[in-house]
């Protein structure tokens, strides 16, 4: 078989060559970035020049001074501390919610597509009426109603990203349940639960992380729309949304104390959005078949 | 076929003069075809034929100015002497259509699905004061369209595109191409997804309207045979130029480049059946990576060094005969001696029976999808140690009757016995089906979907060696892979990083990787290109030698069915019409469908070189 060695060569395009080779574009180079100072002040809260709780009304509502770069809002809190410390919530619950959600959706979506009949039925007909109910709405309703808690919100709102991504997860499923590469695996005699893990899931990767980030971006802005309401975080903690809340009325006295946290916010979730359709098209690229 | 050129115009059809198509990397242009030149003649047929990656289809698409976004052309295209460069948008969009009339290959995604055919043949039709027809006489144009391409049923005009077989549509597809009496049709690959009967029927109906419509007939093509049956001049590309052109039995009988003779011992014989299959090592090189001299030079066996230092220029010889070789004259005679020497090897005989009990045996296995009868009662054998061929056309069941015989697919009745263990039993237990995979395994068609996207080439192979034993697996990967004669460093590779032929043997490494007896390959060459095919056939015979392998061969390719089996049975409609030794099935062919599925193959003298 020496004239299949000359094979080696292959036939890799030069273009799919440079394709694979790590290319970060600005844009997206800028959002890894801005995450991975969100993701330090998650883990080192103390980077943060004052603390976040302590009050002194004597300060209400200074502008951006050296001491104080964004100023402070109504209490006399540093508006650049509450940030840093309102980062925890901010990164750390859409990640938690988002990888809940995902996680649940590819085990149901993969149980559906690839055992069909009345499984898929049932995982369809419940996935439709959870869809058809408008998830922020009750949210606020669920949320309201047992009296707030921020894991509460965390849960509700995860149980409302589930239907998006089964449908689309279970789609990429059936696409897939019949090729030869999952009929192979089942000739060489592997078992079920192990086609599945090891051969399912992978195929559908690609569209697992961008469903991932995509529902990071969701999770985002309807958890900070709940704090924003007073129905997320405790009052008085350190949070984005919360802190929009508190300071929008004093946008003429310090513009900071409400626009820090809310650019902070869009911010992160275009990140998280940029990150995820970049890992999307290299992931896919890698494995593209043709 | 060649009395169209005692009475061709000087004016040729259609003149494409030193067309270039470029691409772009890293603002770099990237030549995908370079200085191509081809005429056509009214009534004339010429073929561009090539392996994957050639630039054909590019080509083509360069005349008809309908470039994917990206690429751009460089050159002359003249239609009836006018060069085609300066028109208007509205011009050249009048032209296409009207003047210039473009087949596609596949006959499913070609028509619109949504409108009848009657208005999609007639759709551009207008009256000399460039008014759209009255529907009455739209109605009679297409029946009289369709009347040329020999459908004489009217209704078809009524039908959806989906309601009609795939013959049917691509005659519907070339009747909307010729509606407006165009110059020149260029067919891309028009007969590919066809069954060879159907195959046949088109490529007569393509030569009968040349000649009808006196129409300059390019078909583009990977099929060495349907370009020298049918054409009056053939081109042959290689990496993105011409390398040689003549007529079909100049190619055939004394080929001046190397390329073209290699090409010529790669195509299995019909009938007749070769100690090895001729390959060409090495795969054709991707533009931008093209050697500066010779592009065929690194795979030739006669190249010199002057070969890799200046790029030959195509020089005609003789009769319109011209070829882009340095050396052509001076090899001209061995490349023929060589020819001919390729068709007297020895032939490998048959396996016969030796009367022990089948591995696989299948009686009255039978299954039905609603009402429709895919496999009606099949009785086959498959001992140890021989190949058998299941051939027939799409739909005949074949498939559906490989699938049963390796469990995939359930029968409806029947049994089906596979080392013992009846596959048609209520309950299989796990033991047994244990049995069953080890000693049944199947390689499948579509290179590019038997190997999963997102997984490596080593754990691909991993699974199954983990099922028959768990240790040194990794030394295993490296001895499969080298089985298959790919290095053992592909074990870390992704699919996307192989080529087609690469693949197939992944996916006949990871058939063998549970020691199986039975090894079941449905089309697993089909949708490679002959030198490939010509690799992973001699592969798949070796195997057979070293590991006493069994085939089951599904194909509809009587030439590779010649090459690789020992055995045939002919399936049509679900039933099995005709069964015995591969010799005597295709040279002494008993059943009528039999007799038509051989008589249908374009016949080609590939076998007699002058």
């Amino acid at each position: 078989m020496t004239d299949a060695s000359a094979l080696t060569g292959g036939r890799i395009t030069p273009w799919r060559r440079s394709a694979r080779r790590l290319k970060l574009p600005v844009a997206v180079g800028i959002s890894v970035l801005f995450m991975a100072l969100a993701v330090i002040c998650v883990i080192a809260p103390f980077v943060a020049p004052h603390d976040p709780t302590f009050i002194d009304p004597t300060k209400s509502f200074l502008g951006p001074s050296l001491d104080h770069p964004l100023g402070t809002d109504q209490l006399g809190r540093d508006i650049v501390s509450r940030i840093i410390a309102g980062a925890r919530t901010a990164v750390l619950a859409p990640l938690a919610l988002a990888a809940g959600a995902v996680l649940l959706s590819t085990v149901l979506a993969v149980l559906a597509g690839y055992t069909g009949g009345r499984i898929d039925a049932v995982i369809g007909r419940a996935n439709d009426i959870l869809y058809s109910i408008p998830s922020l709405t009750v949210a606020i309703v669920i949320v309201g109603v047992v009296g707030g808690g921020f894991t509460l919100s965390i849960a509700v709102l995860m149980v409302f990203g589930l239907p998006g991504n089964i449908r689309l997860l279970r789609a990429a499923v059936l696409e897939r349940v019949n090729l030869p590469y999952i009929e192979a695996a089942k000739m060489s005699g592997l078992s079920t639960p192990r086609i599945l893990l090891t051969q399912l899931v992978p195929a559908i990767s690609p569209l697992i992380v961008t469903s991932f980030f995509l529902q990071v971006t969701f999770a985002i802005v309807e958890l900070s729309s709940l704090s924003f309401l007073g129905l997320g975080v405790a009052p008085g903690s350190p949070d984005w949304g919360l802190m929009l809340a508190e300071n929008r009325a004093a946008l003429s006295s310090n513009v900071w104390a409400a626009a820090g946290p809310a650019l902070c916010l869009v911010a992160l979730a275009v990140s998280s959005n940029l990150i995820g359709d970049w890992l999307y098209t290299r992931y896919e690229k890698a494995g593209r078949s043709r | 076929m060649t009395q169209a050129q005692s009475t061709t115009p000087a004016l040729p059809a259609i003149r494409a003069k030193g067309l270039s198509v470029f691409g772009h990397r890293g603002g770099q242009p990237v030549s995908i075809a370079d200085d191509v030149s081809i005429h056509v003649r009214p009534g004339e047929s010429i073929a561009i034929v090539g392996e994957s990656g050639s630039g054909k289809s590019i080509t083509a698409r360069a005349m008809l100015d309908l470039l994917p976004q990206g690429l751009d052309a460089k050159g002359v295209v003249e239609l009836a002497g006018a060069p085609l460069a300066g028109l208007t948008r509205r011009q050249a969009q009048r032209l296409r259509g009207g003047e210039l009339a473009f087949v596609m290959q596949d006959p499913f995604t070609m028509l619109n699905p949504i409108s009848r055919c009657g208005e999609q043949i007639t759709a551009k039709l207008r009256d000399e004061n460039g008014k759209r027809l009255s529907k009455k006489a739209r109605r009679e144009q297409a029946h009289i369209r369709l009347g040329e391409v020999g459908i004489s049923d009217p209704a078809v005009a009524d039908r959806y595109p989906f309601e009609l077989s795939g013959g049917m549509r691509q005659r519907v597809a070339i009747a909307a191409a010729i509606a407006e009496n165009p110059r020149v049709l260029i067919a891309d690959e028009p007969t590919t997804a066809l069954d060879v009967t159907t195959q046949k029927e088109i490529l007569e109906l393509l030569s009968k309207l040349r000649d009808t419509h006196r129409l300059g007939l390019i078909l583009i093509t990977h099929d060495l045979r349907v370009a020298f049956s049918v054409c009056d001049r053939v081109y042959v590309m290689y990496a993105g130029e011409i390398i040689e052109t003549g007529r079909p039995d100049d190619l055939v009988g004394a080929p001046r480049h190397p390329y073209t003779a290699n090409l010529i011992e790669a195509d299995p014989p019909i009938d007749r059946r070769l100690g090895s299959l001729a390959s060409i090592p090495g795969s054709v090189p991707a533009p931008g990576s093209r050697p500066s001299g010779c592009r065929f030079a690194p795979r030739c066996q006669w190249a010199a060094p002057e070969c890799e230092a200046t790029h030959p220029s195509l020089e005609t010889s003789f009769s319109g005969h011209a070829v882009r070789c340095a050396r052509a004259d001076e090899i001209a005679t061995d490349l023929v001696a060589d020819l001919h020497r390729h068709r007297q090897t020895v032939l490998t005989p048959l396996r016969v029976d030796d009367g022990s009990v089948p591995v696989i045996s299948t009686r009255a296995a039978r299954r039905v999808y609603g009402a429709k009868v895919a496999v009606a009662s099949a009785d086959v054998d498959v001992y140890r140690g021989e190949s058998i061929g299941l051939v027939g056309e799409s739909g005949s069941g074949k498939t559906t009757l490989a699938r049963m015989m390796v469990g995939l697919t359930r029968p409806t009745s029947g049994s089906i016995r596979v080392a013992g263990v009846d596959l048609a039993a209520a309950r299989v237990s796990k033991g047994e089906w244990e049995t069953v995979r080890s000693t049944v395994q199947m390689a499948f068609q579509d290179p590019y979907s038997t190997l999963n996207p997102q997984r490596s080439v080593g754990s691909a192979l991993r699974d199954g060696l983990r099922l028959t034993d768990k240790s040194s697996v990794p030394r295993r990967i490296d001895e499969l892979l080298e089985r298959v004669g790919l290095a053992s460093s592909y074990a870390r590779r992704m699919p996307a990083q192989l080529s087609g032929g690469e693949r197939q043997r992944v996916a006949i490494a990871r058939a063998l990787a549970r020691n199986p007896q039975v090894v079941v390959c449905d089309e697993v060459v089909s949708a490679l290109d002959v030198s490939v095919q010509a690799h992973i056939l001699n592969l798949l015979r070796e195997l057979q030698s070293d590991l006493g392998l069994a085939y089951v061969f599904i194909t509809h390719d009587l030439a590779v069915v010649r090459q690789v089996t020992d055995r045939i049975y002919v399936l049509k409609d679900g039933a099995i019409v005709e069964q015995s030794t591969t010799e005597k099935v295709l040279d002494d062919p008993q059943h009528d469908y039999t007799k038509r599925l051989i008589g249908s193959i374009p016949h080609v003298e590939l076998m007699t070189p002058r």
